[in-house]
């Protein structure tokens, strides 16, 4: 409520701003994005039609001027898509903001988004997908005082769906970019920058007793800081981050309540040139999650995040079991990411030349002594991907995967999952607009719902339409400790696009299945679906 | 630059360090007598790892509070089991109907006198909230078991204004040995399952119960036993619920014989 009268008044605010100056002149921009859902039942899958009719519906608009930016969002999911949780549900207005502009200095009032860092102790960020939206509103002040050094302070309280989460986030962070004081690491293409951070939670007292412990209540800490230290050196090719951040206690809902700090530490390392690219990159994690509201669970109020050490899959049986970070728990996590062109008119490379990326991720338990591993593998992922034109017409893209996957540190329960994913993708040129790209997937698994196929069609006729057919299949059979029956079900979907101007619909039939949606090691579990969707973005 | 610093300074006022040193995690707290019956209903699976964790406060709170806390694990939703050739499964189709009735998101979760959805983690604090309130109503119950069928008999007495809502009556079983999984993802095939939902005796949402102040309402049922039950560990949860919450409830073991009517 606080929210929306003080968001409207910035808005008013904003439109009765009147530019007095040629150069003042206020753009005005947005867009509009609604999902739409007309839903069936389907008892073979799980379907359950909630209503007639659901959608997420978004429209943004931003004005632009010298000195004064704002900005306002209107949200409309009072009949939500299915997997929200459920305060996700409501209307109104839900972010609003004004920007106050002097030189490089900038203070913000109201809504707004900001990360230090990789985002360890400080990350807020809108995850439509997900549902996320964990803005602060408050205010932010950033300065540029001198060249290469950037000051940001800020307060605020975080969304939380349709209300405010208890807690006070209060913050601050400097980056000083060295090179730019030293000529001589100009001369050199070396860039060398450093930075800190803090960030303090205020959250009242409550009553929460110990699980099997009636006569005692927790004493919990009111105040719980943050802070973060990194520096990141790029010289030609090569580049390093380093970045080191510790909590205070924090005891929650997500760590059971425990009083131990939490650490996370990460090295990156890479290397990058034409026709080659390096990535090595490992962290450690201990009992970060750190969120807003400490007895809350689910994916809402949290204050920080942890990029993720695995590759985000697009084709759909490889992201069908996709890696959820454990900010709690904690984690050792590696990647090593390798990718090379081979030449044109080269044995491997062919008339047209070939592509390869190599990537593995792996996840591992911790202990308490630092650099030990703990005794239970979370994820493991091996993937080779080869893309190379075989004909003027005829693009051919292939990839394996070897994935073991934790489910029950994951999703709870279900064991290690040990799979094998082929993918061919290949994209035939019909005619100068006409495109046409089949996918044909297959994943093998003793565990879990066993194999799993998956087919594609998409026929694009530039520059507006595009129709999609597939059909994913789950053809092996389940374990019976885990599963009541076989799920050999069919989920398919046909989907038509139409893109004209700054328009985009699509509408689409099909079923979905019940699964995890992740992105940057954040999942949502989605429910399985049947129904007509209707999708439209429009940018103005 | 010293605006900025100004700025921070000016924060700092209001922040601070909380370091709760080793040993002074936990606060004493008093224990309150209770004032009135809370009804705890459990929304649990045999695929929940952390549902174990919900049944182990229930005990506790059993433990501390005795009968004045009604439990009852429905099992259902998406970690609800409802069994196979190997394995014995305790989710029933009517369990999944409350899940999703309430529009529940994860499990363990619970509804306390069905004043929201409540975390396991915040069982204990909810449940006292409610003892220490007041009952409008006082119910009594008896259930014998004769000829394959419980008789149940439900007394009602109105103390304060006039309650309007539904009475629903459920049949309980205790000590069934059955699969669940555990905390640390194992899975416990001799696990002892309290409390289970078997079924509800009078329609899925009860029947209408109106009742004024001095007035005495007594009302009679009849379930017939499902060959799957152990008869020597059911027992009968009654309880008036309406917009307001739970009104009252009880719980009765089911007694052998027509003794058990006598009560």
């Amino acid at each position: 409520m606080i929210l929306r009268l003080t968001g409207l008044a910035c808005v008013l605010c904003a439109l009765s701003w009147t530019p007095v100056r040629a150069q003042d002149v206020a753009t005005v921009s947005g867009s509009i994005q609604s999902d739409m859902l007309f839903p069936q039942s389907d008892a073979d899958i799980g379907a359950i039609k909630d209503g007639d009719f659901n959608t997420n519906t978004y429209v943004d608009v931003l004005m632009q001027s010298r000195h004064v930016d704002g900005g306002f969002r209107m949200e409309y999911m009072d009949h939500p898509l299915p997997g929200f949780e459920n305060d996700f549900k409501g209307l109104g207005l839900s972010n609003a903001w004004l920007k106050f502009k002097m030189g490089d200095n900038h203070l913000t009032v109201g809504s707004f988004y900001e990360q230090f860092g990789s985002g360890f102790i400080l990350r807020t960020y809108e995850e439509r997908s997900l549902g996320i939206d964990n803005s602060l509103f408050g205010g932010r002040l950033v300065v540029k005082p001198v060249k290469g050094v950037t000051m940001k302070v800020l307060s605020g309280l975080q969304r939380r769906y349709w209300s405010m989460s208890e807690g006070v986030v209060t913050g601050a962070d400097g980056e000083v970019n060295i090179d730019e004081w030293v000529s001589g690491m100009q001369k050199h293409d070396m860039r060398l920058s450093i930075g800190g951070s803090w960030v303090n939670k205020y959250e009242k007292d409550e009553d929460i007793f110990p699980v099997g412990d009636l006569s005692h209540r927790y004493n919990l800490p009111k105040f719980v800081n943050a802070w973060d230290a990194r520096i990141n050196l790029n010289k030609g090719p090569w580049g390093v981050l380093a970045e080191y951040a510790h909590k205070s206690q924090d005891p929650s809902f997500d760590n059971q309540f425990s009083y131990r700090d939490g650490h996370v530490a990460m090295l990156s390392t890479s290397y990058s040139k034409k026709g080659l690219s390096v990535l090595l990159q490992a962290k450690r994690s201990e009992n970060m999650s750190f969120r807003s509201q400490r007895n809350m669970n689910g994916t809402s109020a949290f204050i920080n995040h942890l990029p993720a050490f695995t590759l985000d899959h697009t084709y759909a049986l490889a992201a069908l079991y996709p890696y959820a970070t454990q900010l709690a728990k904690g984690e050792w996590a590696y990647q090593a990411e390798l990718g090379y062109n081979f030449k044109r008119k080269t044995a491997l490379g062919g008339k047209y030349g070939m592509n390869m990326k190599l990537n593995y991720s792996y996840v591992r338990a911790i202990q308490s002594a630092w650099l030990k591993w703990g005794s239970d593998s979370y994820y493991q992922d091996l993937n080779v991907q080869l893309t190379r034109r075989l004909t003027k017409d005829f693009k051919l893209s292939v990839m394996y995967m070897n994935q073991r996957y934790n489910k029950t540190v994951i999703e709870g329960e279900g064991g290690m999952i040990h799979s094998n994913i082929f993918v061919a993708d290949g994209m035939f040129q019909i005619a100068p607009k006409t495109k046409l790209r089949g996918e044909l997937q297959y994943l093998q698994t003793k565990q879990d719902q066993g194999d799993w196929m998956f087919g594609l069609l998409e026929l694009s006729l530039a520059p507006h339409w595009m129709i999609t057919v597939s059909d994913m299949w789950n053809h092996g059979n389940s374990d019976m400790e885990a599963y009541d029956e076989n799920t050999h079900y069919h989920y398919y979907q046909g989907l038509i696009t139409y893109n004209v101007k700054s328009h985009r619909i699509q509408l689409g039939y099909g079923r979905t299945r019940a699964g995890y949606n992740c992105s940057g090691g954040v999942c949502r579990y989605v429910p399985a679906t049947k129904g007509v969707t209707l999708s439209y973005n429009y940018n103005f | 630059m010293k605006k900025f610093f100004c700025i921070l300074a000016l924060i700092s006022l209001f922040v601070a360090c909380d370091h709760i040193a080793e040993g002074d995690e936990l606060i004493r707290v008093k224990q309150q007598p209770a004032q009135r019956v809370v009804l705890l209903e459990d929304f649990t699976g045999q695929r929940c790892i952390n549902c174990p964790l919900g049944s182990e406060v229930i005990e506790q709170l059993q433990e501390v509070y005795g009968d004045t806390v009604v439990a009852v694990g429905i099992h259902g939703g998406p970690l609800g089991f409802k069994g196979n050739a190997k394995n014995v499964g305790l989710a029933t189709d009517l369990g999944d109907e409350y899940y999703n009735h309430w529009n529940l998101e994860y499990q363990p979760v619970g509804l306390i006198n069905r004043h929201g959805v409540v975390n396991y983690t915040d069982w204990a604090k909810a449940v006292k909230e409610e003892l220490a309130k007041t009952a409008a109503i006082d119910l009594k119950a008896s259930a014998a078991l004769k000829d394959g069928s419980i008789y149940i008999a439900i007394e009602a007495v109105g103390k304060d204004g006039t309650v309007s809502g539904k009475l629903q009556i459920w049949v309980l079983e205790d000590g069934i040995t059955a699969m669940q999984m555990m905390p640390d993802g194992s899975t416990n095939r001799e696990y002892v399952h309290n409390h289970v939902f078997r079924t509800a005796v009078n329609g899925t949402w009860g029947e209408d119960f109106t009742i004024n102040e001095g007035e005495t309402k007594k009302l009679s049922h009849q379930q017939t036993v499902d060959p799957t039950w152990n008869t020597a560990n059911l027992s009968i949860v009654a309880f008036v619920y309406n917009d307001n919450g739970v009104e009252q409830a009880v719980k009765i073991e089911v007694i052998s014989g027509p003794e058990g009517l006598s009560e």
